[in-house]
């Protein structure tokens, strides 16, 4: 046991790194030679742990190469795209302006329901609300609607919205970030003034507080409910 | 060049690496330990001949050392294959041994034509061939 055991540990370690190696593109959209070494890895990785007689080198050494073949396709898609376009074929127009391109999804070995499925998944139920609909290299399908159908926009309504800005977590499970700290230019008296306010009273019973460059805060004690106010705008900020 | 493009560069030139390294000693030590093995059947069948029997010192010596070197090599072979697939030439030195005993030098001289055989065998499934990719 003690051998099966070790073996996976190391087969983990690798498959781990090999994972971290290859992106993190992986774990979302995959192009059809990514599934395909999924696939693969997975099946090559079981082999070597839970057989004993087969040697951890027979997994090993397959997983490698994979990898280092994926490396090598992966930088000729990026030199080439007639090479990309070979490997991972060409994003499909299956939704035109005339309706659907018949031709296009016996193709693709799609049917209407497919189709259907796909633009109901993208928020529209009806074909005429679509302008076109593409079929991805990665098997998802994006859908532009018609103008009629399109959702409004603050651009549309001529309204002045404030920028949007992401959110900085300064302490996280009573742990003040010290990077983020740094990012937004403040220090911990600061925090303690944003804590006392959100009555507060030490860093460890926070859960959560986050700053927004346009100096909303969001604070939650462990126990309790959230609460957000506003401070001076980051870079404003007297210490 | 950003640092994950790094990170992958340099793992990917280990990874190469490892895969020659792993090349280079599987094939050295297939060709090494077998081609031994080969030597060590010669030298005992030469000393056979010389000494006319099998009942002597030299041959017993060869076939000591023929012992000691094959396990050694075993143990490292069974990093690359699987050791049932390695362990009939194990069982032929064992033979001999007891052959050697009982001088009985028929079944020593088969039990040494087996390990040739095996040998043999060992290479064309271990080494790097045309036909073992196929």
């Amino acid at each position: 046991m003690l051998t099966i055991i070790v073996r996976a540990i190391i087969i983990y370690l690798i498959v781990l790194f090999l994972y971290r190696l290859m992106g993190k593109r992986q774990l979302g959209e995959m192009q059809p030679f990514e599934l395909v070494l999924t696939l693969i890895i997975a099946d090559l990785a079981t082999i070597p742990m839970a057989e004993i007689s087969v040697p951890v080198l027979h997994g090993v050494v397959p997983l490698l190469t994979l990898v280092l073949v994926h490396f090598i396709l992966t930088v000729l898609c990026k030199v080439s795209t007639k090479f990309s376009r070979f490997v991972s074929g060409k994003p499909v127009i299956v939704v035109n302006p005339e309706g659907v391109d018949y031709k296009a999804i016996k193709n693709l070995n799609l049917s209407i329901d497919d189709i259907m499925e796909a633009i109901r998944g993208a928020g529209y139920f009806k074909l005429e609300q679509v302008q076109y609909a593409i079929m991805e290299t990665n098997g998802k399908m994006s859908v532009y609607p018609k103008s009629e159908f399109s959702p409004v926009t603050n651009g549309d309504m001529n309204i002045k919205a404030e920028k949007s800005c992401l959110p900085i977590n300064l302490i996280s499970e009573g742990k003040i970030i010290k990077e983020n700290l740094k990012i937004a230019n403040l220090n911990e008296n600061y925090i303690m003034k944003l804590l006392n306010k959100a009555n507060i009273k030490k860093v460890k019973d926070c859960l959560i507080l986050t700053i927004d460059k346009g100096g909303t805060v969001f604070v939650q004690a462990f126990e309790g409910k959230y609460q957000t106010f506003k401070v001076e705008p980051l870079g404003q900020v007297q210490e | 060049m950003t640092k994950f493009m790094w990170f992958q560069l340099i793992s990917i030139f280990f990874v190469l690496a490892v895969l020659v390294l792993i090349c280079v000693f599987e094939d050295r030590l297939v060709t090494n330990s077998l081609e031994n093995v080969a030597d060590y059947v010669y030298q005992i069948e030469t000393a056979i001949e010389e000494n006319d029997g099998i009942r002597n010192s030299k041959v017993e010596n060869l076939v000591d050392n023929l012992e000691y070197d094959w396990f050694n090599d075993e143990s490292n072979l069974c990093f690359l294959v699987n050791h049932k697939s390695i362990q009939e030439i194990g069982i032929e030195i064992i033979k001999l041994k007891t052959y050697i005993e009982e001088d009985d030098i028929r079944e020593f001289s088969i039990s040494l034509e087996l390990i040739k055989l095996y040998s043999e065998q060992y290479f064309h499934f271990m080494g790097a061939s045309f036909h073992n990719i196929l």
